[in-house]
């Protein structure tokens, strides 16, 4: 190629902008539409250029561009709006929010505060940074907040709930959250720490760091902040006693959460996280307390529980319903230890199980599927006198070990 | 011949091998087969059929007679009027005579066969997905419960009150009678005499669910001397356990809830859900028919209920330690 001057390059340029201008306007609509995607896959293919030689920002460290963080909220907000939906349940009962206090505390707080309680530093240098949720909630409806906790949300790190069949589970959460607002730093703490909150206010002395010792010691600390110390599940009918339950059921249900084939959003991440000698401690701790303890239930009519008394001994036999009294008693003869001991437990946690294991929702130990069976078809109004009836008598001594 | 037509003989030769052995294997088992009558019904019905094979056949042979005879001895055209005879006789008067007769036999046999007079022992029988709830009215005063097995005096007449509490089932013994349909809502009743002792099989003969096909139930038809003292001793409560591993079993059995759904008369054990095993070592099977009653049999249906026979209402309990299994076995193989 000859030598041009730069001044001939430059004229050279501007007549063929002037061409390709005049050929534009002139153009058709095919023309445009030719061009229009040509730009966008030259765009499509600068991008991925980009992304190949390594040059977009991954960082956390900087953040998203303003840009980048409006549009990820916009469709997030959008598509949690047009996808929650849905009957909300009453969510002011005091059961609920202590139980979904009680799993915040283990899986929400270290992310997004609680009053009283700050993120966790670490987590603060997320992108995109986790809310810290108490002055949020009231951007949400009850049916979106079930919808976020249930799904979790892409491209954050908040996940999606581990069982997802637990819908009840999920409401609980929802109604501790819509508590969260007003809540003041001491009720959290009653609420998540229940009656270890008493021993909290006392001064902090090196004797209390002793416990770390006790490998045992955090753990239990942890199931205590739900069950109570006494194991007798803090009175409210949210969380099961587990003092006096045989030590094989205790065993074989820490086991199936463990590994899934029980199902709840709350149990199976604190039980997976523990090692089978530990499961066995703690099976065996909570099976040496004494059944007992007081109940904050409302008491049920003396009609009631003679209707369940009548159903559990007989069952319904033309609607294929067993009686409960040959596996759970009571009765003189020995029960399998891997039958819990239903006498003397709460009301609405018995209530609970049995609408789980009737819409085949609760999985269990390997014992399970025989509930399936005999839950199946019981009514709304029959599951409600049994558990009454359950509830009325005292806690049994746990069965004989039979083997 | 060409090589086609020879393919064509042997196909002939192998339809007519297959469909004989079919033939022929129905009879195989008697205790199964209508042709086998045991019952005064029964031999009634099996008359009835035999002279119906009978003329049907004669009248099989007479047509093909003519039609040989009109084709092949005399191809030739025929005469209008004997071919109108032959029309009015053969295709309209003969018929409605044969069947008309027919008819009014039928008609005759009706009333015995559904005759609920002179009954010596009545017996309830509701089917149930999947298998058969068999109560005897005793004179004594308390009905006996058992299940998938009736026994039977030989020369008396029982008659049978059929129910069902779920689905459309139907009772039928081949060789004694039956057939009839056991409907939700509804009793019917059938009326059997039986003419000689033996073992028989029954079977459901209406479709009722997935495991519609292990539906069946033995029948013995006995002395009756032999009969009422075999109804005597199902009538007595469950002797108690007489080996060590039976004693477990009992205390497994017990302690596992089967008592929920089963009764064994004399324990604590009083559901009406599933089959009464007061006396369910002395059974002829296992399972409604299904399996041999052995300790064998019985730890393979209580570890594998579920894959033995499809969407049965009774779990499996293979998940129990392993000793318990067998020793359940025991005891209910002991329960005689």
């Amino acid at each position: 190629m000859p030598f041009q001057s730069a001044k001939a390059y430059a004229r050279q340029a501007a007549v063929l902008t002037g061409q390709g201008l005049r050929w534009l306007v002139a153009g058709s609509w095919k023309r445009v539409f030719a061009i229009l995607a040509l730009a966008s896959i030259l765009v499509a293919a600068g991008g991925f250029f980009l992304a190949s030689v390594g040059l977009v920002s991954i960082s956390a460290s900087s953040g998203h561009s303003p840009v980048t963080a409006w549009f990820l909220h916009y469709t997030m907000r959008n598509a949690v709006r047009l996808q929650s939906s849905g009957k909300v349940p009453p969510l002011n009962d005091p059961a609920l929010i202590a139980k979904g206090a009680g799993h915040y505390e283990t899986g929400c707080l270290a992310c997004h505060g609680a009053p009283g309680r700050d993120q966790s530093l670490i987590v603060r240098q997320m992108t995109p940074e986790p809310p810290y949720l108490p002055p949020r909630i009231s951007e949400w409806k009850p049916e979106e907040l079930f919808w976020i906790v249930k799904n979790g949300i892409k491209f954050s790190a908040m996940p999606a709930w581990p069982a997802l069949k637990r819908e009840d589970e999920i409401w609980a959460m929802v109604a501790f959250l819509q508590q969260l607002p007003d809540m003041t730093a001491a009720r959290y703490k009653e609420l998540a720490h229940g009656d270890r909150d008493a021993t909290t206010d006392e001064p902090v002395t090196p004797d209390h760091l002793r416990a770390l010792a006790d490998p045992l010691g955090p753990v239990l600390a942890n199931c205590t902040r739900c069950h109570g110390e006494d194991g007798n599940g803090r009175g409210l009918g949210a969380f099961p006693k587990l003092a006096g339950q045989s030590e094989a059921y205790l065993l074989a249900s820490l086991q199936s959460y463990a590994s899934g084939d029980r199902h709840s959003g709350i149990m199976q991440p604190v039980a997976a996280g523990l090692d089978q000698p530990v499961l066995a401690a703690l099976a065996s701790h909570y099976a040496s307390l004494p059944a007992g303890g007081e109940t904050a239930e409302p008491a049920p009519s003396n009609e009631s529980i003679r209707r369940g008394a009548e159903l559990a001994s007989s069952g319904v036999p033309e609607r294929n319903v067993p009686s409960c009294i040959h596996c759970h008693g009571p009765k003189k003869s020995p029960r399998n230890d891997r039958y819990p001991a239903i006498e003397g437990q709460y009301s609405a946690y018995l209530k609970q199980q049995l609408e789980l294991f009737s819409s085949e929702k609760r999985g269990g130990t390997a014992y399970a599927h025989i509930m399936h069976i005999a839950a199946h078809r019981l009514t709304p109004e029959q599951i409600q006198d049994l558990a009454n009836y359950y509830a009325s008598l005292s806690s049994a001594t746990p069965p004989e070990s039979q083997r | 011949m060409t090589w086609r037509e020879k393919d064509r003989w042997q196909r002939l030769f192998s339809t007519g091998a297959a469909l004989s052995i079919l033939l022929f294997s129905t009879g195989c088992e008697r205790r199964q087969s209508a042709l086998h009558p045991a019952s005064v019904n029964a031999e009634r019905i099996a008359d009835l059929f035999w002279w119906m094979v009978g003329g049907g056949l004669i009248i099989w042979a007479v047509v093909m007679a003519i039609a040989f005879f009109a084709t092949r001895a005399h191809p030739e055209a025929h005469g209008v009027r004997s071919a109108r005879w032959l029309i009015l006789g053969g295709g309209v008067a003969f018929p409605v005579v044969v069947l008309t007769g027919l008819l009014i036999y039928g008609l005759m046999l009706m009333p015995q066969l559904s005759s609920t007079a002179d009954i010596d022992l009545e017996i309830d029988v509701a089917g149930e997905q999947w298998w058969w709830r068999v109560t005897y009215q005793t004179a004594a005063g308390e009905p006996v419960e058992l299940a998938n097995e009736i026994r039977l005096p030989v020369g008396q007449r029982a008659l049978f009150r059929l129910t069902s509490p779920d689905v459309i089932h139907s009772f039928w013994i081949p060789p004694l009678g039956g057939k009839v349909d056991m409907i939700p809502g509804r009793t019917n009743t059938l009326v059997l005499e039986p003419t000689q002792t033996g073992t028989f099989r029954g079977a459901c003969a209406e479709y009722c669910g997935s495991s519609h096909a292990l539906m069946k139930f033995e029948v013995m038809v006995m002395e009756p001397d032999a009969f009422a003292d075999w109804l005597n001793r199902q009538a007595q409560p469950a002797q108690p356990p007489q080996s060590e591993s039976a004693r477990q079993g009992q205390t497994a059995f017990l302690a596992n809830g089967c008592g929920a759904c089963h009764t064994v008369r004399g324990t604590e054990a009083n559901g009406t859900l599933g089959p009464d095993l007061t006396h369910v070592g002395s059974r002829l099977s296992l399972g409604a028919g299904i399996l041999p009653v052995d300790p064998e049999a019985f730890t393979r249906w209580i570890g594998h209920t579920g894959a033995i026979k499809p969407d049965v209402k009774m779990p499996s309990f293979g998940m129990l330690p392993e000793d318990q299994l067998p020793a359940m076995a025991q005891y209910l193989s002991e329960l005689q």
